[in-house]
């Protein structure tokens, strides 16, 4: 095991990166990348060495966040009511797209285009947009890859909330990227 | 009674089967098959997931100061 006095220096940057891009909070990134170091140092003795060190912290970064984010959850129940109501215009009377809401093609290889730096920091801002438990329920789901049973649990709602919750932030987040990401540049 | 889910129906649907991971109706099929918005959006949501997935990279960096605090904390 290395110098834990090397840790911040070695890990510190990834580690908040980490906890940055699912927390959308700077300071509380901070807070969980202290906490992972210090939880990581008292129980260093368990450290097999089967896996890399960083990857080792970054499980408990991950334990971490998920506790963050159930305290948020709980929190924002008592907060402000998302209704969905930015759904609205997007579908016409008879269900169809309207032309404003209408997907746009983003490229046939969605590899590619999620391949791109640039599109993951978009991505980033536009998610920093949504509303917090709409937020969380996609962090969850498609960046930390938990089963949609284990999310519904993380963020104590049932699973046909979650589902809504999942809906709307798919369906914001494409809608601000188009308008962030794929719209073309406007004429000068 | 609707013969095809239409669009909304199927924005709503294209989502949650992404996360059940169970397979299409065939009248969600069929509604793929004649409708370039829905076929779009799905590969939109694939784009999403895919880049949400992605590790970051670059980016910001934890403050100096931060890093001097986590070092006190770990009494280094
Ligand atoms: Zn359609």
């Amino acid at each position: 095991m290395t110098d834990p006095a090397a840790w911040p220096d070695a890990y510190g940057d990834r580690l908040f990166r980490y906890a940055l891009s699912r927390l959308r909070d700077a300071r509380a990134a901070e807070e969980l990348v202290q906490e992972t170091l210090v939880t990581a140092f008292r129980s260093r003795d368990r450290f097999q060495g089967a896996s890399s060190e960083l990857t080792w912290m970054t499980g408990i970064l991950r334990n971490k966040i998920f506790e963050h984010l159930r305290r948020q959850a709980k929190e924002a129940a008592l907060g402000a009511v998302d209704d969905g109501a930015r759904e609205d215009g997007l579908f016409a009377e008879d269900g169809h797209w309207t032309k404003s809401g209408a997907p746009a093609d983003w490229g046939g290889e969605p590899a590619k285009a999620a391949e791109s730096a640039e599109f993951a920091a978009a991505l980033r801002a536009c998610l920093d947009a949504l509303t917090p438990a709409v937020a969380q329920a996609f962090v969850l789901r498609e960046m930390e890859g938990l089963g949609p049973a284990a999310c519904a649990e993380a963020l104590g709602v049932p699973s046909n909330h979650l589902a809504v919750l999942l809906y709307r932030a798919r369906m914001r987040l494409r809608r601000c990227l188009e308008r962030s990401w794929f719209a073309p540049e406007p004429a000068r | 009674m609707k013969l095809l889910p239409d669009c909304r129906d199927m924005s709503s649907r294209l989502s949650e089967a992404r996360d059940s991971g169970r397979a299409l109706t065939l009248g969600e099929r069929l509604h793929l098959l004649m409708c370039a918005w829905c076929r779009r959006f799905r590969v939109q949501l694939d784009v999403l997931g895919l880049a949400a997935a992605r590790a970051p990279e670059g980016g910001p960096s934890l403050s100096a100061e931060a890093k001097a605090r986590i070092r006190r904390a770990l009494g280094a």
